[in-house]
């Protein structure tokens, strides 16, 4: 399909109140309210090429269903690379993570995927065929369109391109992975953030234990991404392994041969589920405050009776909580009851994983954020006869 | 200004903080270019209730709101152009509300000027990155309304990557907050860069960085502007990003010198003024890597300041050299353009061949690494042949640049000087998608009104813009 017959699909639809849902990948299906199964399936996957390449300015231009995998294959024969840090690369679209606003544990360091878009094509609801931005780096030309659209849920318009900020790839990447004794999170966590060479990933592994490789201590694992030249790799793993040693860690295994493809491994986990027996939640919460929010929710996760896997990411703060249980009864039950209860201990706990029939009465998205009647606006704005994705972003959006 | 308007702005923020003499007002009719119209009013509110009272009475009495940081604009955006108006400005509105080092950011009011607010957290070793050349007296409020960028943008990202939430008071005088991580639809991402016109910030949560280990900084000179640019096309393309790539022409370091004696070489053409910050471990290497890629184009010489001192000499001859032009002519033109890096040398050439062209001394001292090009043109305006000469040559550069694949700015905004050229690099539908967003936030165009859209955005046809570098999508 091109982006022409694209456009004039929607505009059908749109006028004879058909109503569409956009797939990418189907990699990140869990998150959203579930579709109605009343709306007409819209595939981008034959969106799927690149578009324009210029190692040299350091942008690529690329369709919205291009995988994930094999955009990074091609930047990668340039030594470059863009930071999705996405699960399921392979199947993993371009345009279905910006829609999902997905964000991954090296963005503190190289940004967020909206700070990586310069430009893109949308197709409107009604047939329109929107640019904005352009192939530069720099650019304050009117309202960046671009940056709105990146976690819009395809609510506002079919994503067909986006532009984007590539950035070389560091000359050397070094895994590390430590169990962590009892007693040694806390001040392991303090160390490294403290760290001076700030490691590009650093994450706390409580359990998911089947899906990460490595051997967890009486507190979980903590596994760490430094991404350096050559030149500061030795000190950078003197500094972190005398600063890990500090909070009392006494091994760690250091991981050369693949260590990007780990982290790729770790992240994947983030929405893997345990047969549909399962819920995973990502909290938006700030770096000092993150050990704290997993201790909690698991805690919440553990009196219900479920069992509780977590990683707290210690750069940016965030938290991914699964709750699992493969024989009890009454799960569901259990998983509404706990959607209740961590969403008064922390309301912007929103579904990342975890295609359960029953999530469509689950808070989602987590509770409606202050400006969640301006949103409403943008969307009947953007979409007034609600076809696009219909029903499945917050706030009834 | 009616007695009413003026009375009832009185009692809802004193009457020593509501300004109507027309001298008062004359001051707050320019910009750093541009002369607009003296507004009905300009009010200086203390806090954000007042900012909202403001917004209701003039709302009321059919008044457009413009909201003013520190007037270093070069665009008109902070003007009233039909006259008449309230223009709030930030003045009072000037503090560091809080700084939570633990988590490296902190809340400002958006009076705060930008170096002051790295200037006040340099204790808990951390700085704001966005670092535009008017970072002593520009504030955080009006470099959100333009994402203003910087030298250092290079590495570090302009103004929007470094706004984590956002105080906005909206067009009905109501208050609402937005953060970056927020369920829905990321509003911060399109308030910041909106030029005023969706919205009034009233205060902000900014990240911080920490302050590097070690910086360099180095002096690179070349025989022709050429070589320079494809210096910087060739250190970007071998995978270095510094912290800043900054380049002057020969007239900018002339100037630059006779004004600064900064240590930069009259004799060269161009020079790029180079830095990294970051670990002393790496410095040498890389310092090696860059100087190696300048040989490879011909430099005439590598200087590496070795002190403190030494670096803020460099950098102190590029932050003045907007003001060092001032010996060429008594009045200059910026221009601001961005283009793909790897046209660079096409773009100058072209800024060259407009200014010779228009028998006008031409400088370009600007943001090489990103490709943002500052072509500043030395003029005088008691000479109208000259400021003819000067329009079109900005003209000619904007041209310039959308035929090489660019747009027609790069950190300074569109504001009221440049919306008609809106309509050269985006269609009829792309404007109007963009009015969607105004419609949702400003429906009444109460807010800065006249800037960024073109007149009559939703009813003017235009011809479909050229695209270069951009693909159609089938």
């Amino acid at each position: 399909m091109s982006a022409d017959e694209l456009c004039s699909l929607l505009r059908q639809c749109s006028d004879d109140g058909t109503k569409v849902t956009v797939v990418g990948g189907n990699t990140l299906r869990g998150m959203g309210f579930p579709p109605s199964g009343d709306e007409l399936g819209l595939e981008t996957s034959a969106l799927k090429r690149i578009v324009s390449y210029s190692p040299a300015d350091l942008t690529v231009g690329v369709q919205a269903g291009c995988t994930l995998k094999s955009l990074a294959s091609r930047l990668k024969r340039e030594g470059q690379f863009v930071p999705f840090d996405a699960p399921k690369t392979g199947e993993a679209t371009v345009g279905g993570t910006l829609a999902a606003g997905w964000l991954g544990p090296r963005r503190h360091r190289y940004g967020r995927p909206r700070d990586l878009i310069i430009g893109s094509v949308i197709a409107l609801a009604d047939g329109t065929l929107a640019h904005a931005g352009g192939m530069v780096v720099k650019n304050v030309a009117g309202y960046d369109m671009s940056r709105l659209y990146v976690g819009s849920f395809g609510t506002l318009g079919v994503l067909v391109q986006a532009n984007l900020k590539t950035l070389p790839l560091a000359q050397t990447a070094r895994a590390f992975l430590a169990p962590l004794p009892e007693g040694t999170r806390s001040r392991a966590m303090a160390q490294v953030r403290a760290l001076a060479v700030e490691p590009s990933a650093a994450l706390w592994i409580d359990g998911f234990e089947k899906e990460i490789p490595g051997e967890p201590g009486a507190e979980g694992r903590l596994f760490i991404l430094l991404e350096s030249s050559d030149a500061l790799l030795e000190r950078a793993t003197r500094d972190l392994r005398s600063a890990i040693g500090r909070a009392g860690v006494p091994e760690t295994r250091i991981i050369d041969a693949r260590a990007r493809d780990m982290l790729d491994g770790i992240i994947d986990a983030y929405v893997s589920t345990v047969a549909d027996r399962s819920m995973t939640y990502r909290i938006a919460c700030l770096p000092d405050r993150s050990e704290v929010c997993v201790l909690g929710a698991r805690d919440l996760v553990r009196r219900f009776a479920l069992d509780a896997d977590a990683i707290a990411d210690i750069m940016n703060g965030d938290v991914i909580v699964r709750a699992s249980r493969l024989e009890t009864r009454d799960l569901p039950l259990k998983l509404q009851v706990l959607d209740d209860a961590l969403h008064q201990a922390e309301p912007r706990a929103r579904i990342i994983a975890g295609d359960h029939p029953s999530r469509a009465a689950f808070n989602v998205w987590g509770n409606d954020p202050p400006a969640i009647a301006r949103m409403r606006a943008l969307k009947s704005r953007f979409d007034p006869h609600s076809t696009l994705n219909p029903g499945r972003f917050i706030g009834g959006i | 200004m009616s007695a009413m308007f003026e009375q009832r702005l009185a009692d809802a923020i004193g009457a020593e903080n509501v300004k109507t003499a027309p001298e008062d007002l004359a001051v707050y009719s320019f910009d750093a270019y541009s002369e607009g119209k003296l507004p009905a009013a300009v009010v200086i509110p203390s806090g954000t209730r007042e900012v909202s009272a403001i917004v209701k009475i003039a709302r009321e009495l059919g008044e457009p709101v413009i909201a003013r940081g520190a007037g270093t604009g070069l665009c008109g955006g902070a003007v009233s152009v039909d006259g008449g108006g309230v223009v709030i400005s930030f003045a009072r509105m000037h503090r560091l509300l809080e700084l939570d080092a633990a988590n490296r950011r902190a809340r400002v009011q958006p009076g705060l000027v930008n170096l002051h607010l790295s200037q006040q957290v340099a204790g808990a070793k951390l700085f704001y990155a966005p670092d535009p050349a008017s970072q002593r007296s520009s504030t955080i409020g009006g470099n959100i309304a333009t994402n203003a960028g910087g030298p250092h943008c290079l590495s570090y990202g302009t103004t929007v990557n470094h706004v984590l939430a956002l105080e906005i008071v909206d067009e009905s005088g109501e208050v609402f907050t937005t953060d970056v991580d927020d369920a829905g639809y990321d509003l911060t991402a399109v308030l910041v860069g909106s030029e005023g016109t969706l919205g009034i910030v009233t205060s902000a949560w900014v990240r911080l960085l920490r302050l590097p280990e070690s910086t360099r900084v180095w002096l690179a000179a070349f025989p022709d502007i050429e070589s320079a640019s494809e210096a910087v096309s060739a250190i970007i393309g071998a995978g270095i990003v510094p912290t800043a790539l900054e380049m002057m022409d020969s007239v900018i370091v002339k100037a630059v010198e006779e004004a600064f004696h900064a240590g930069y070489p009259t004799d060269a053409a161009a020079v790029l003024l180079i830095e990294n910050a970051g670990f002393e471990d790496e410095m040498d290497t890389y310092e090696a890597a860059l100087r190696e890629i300048a040989k490879r184009h011909g430099s005439l010489s590598w200087r590496a300041a070795r002190t403190a001192a030494e670096r803020d000499a460099l950098w102190a001859g590029r932050k003045g050299a907007v003001g060092a032009l001032g010996r060429v002519a008594p009045n200059y033109y910026t221009q601001d353009v961005t283009v793909p890096r790897s046209v660079l040398p096409k773009a100058l050439h072209a800024v060259e061949i407009a200014a010779r062209e228009n028998d006008l001394v031409v400088g370009n001292v600007f943001h090489a690494g990103d490709g943002n090009l500052h072509p500043l043109l030395a003029y005088d305006k008691r000479d109208r042949r000259q400021v003819g000469a000067v329009l079109s040559t900005g003209d000619a550069i904007l041209h310039a640049a959308i035929e090489l694949g660019g747009t027609i700015s790069g950190e300074h905004g569109v504001g009221y000087e440049k919306r008609e050229a809106m309509t050269r690099v985006y269609s009829t539908d792309d404007l109007a998608t963009m009015a969607r967003v105004r419609d949702v936030f400003d429906p009444q165009r109460t807010l800065n009104p006249e800037k960024i859209f073109p007149a009559g955005t939703r009813c003017v046809e235009v011809s479909p813009p050229v695209r270069r570098g951009e693909h159609s999508a089938s």
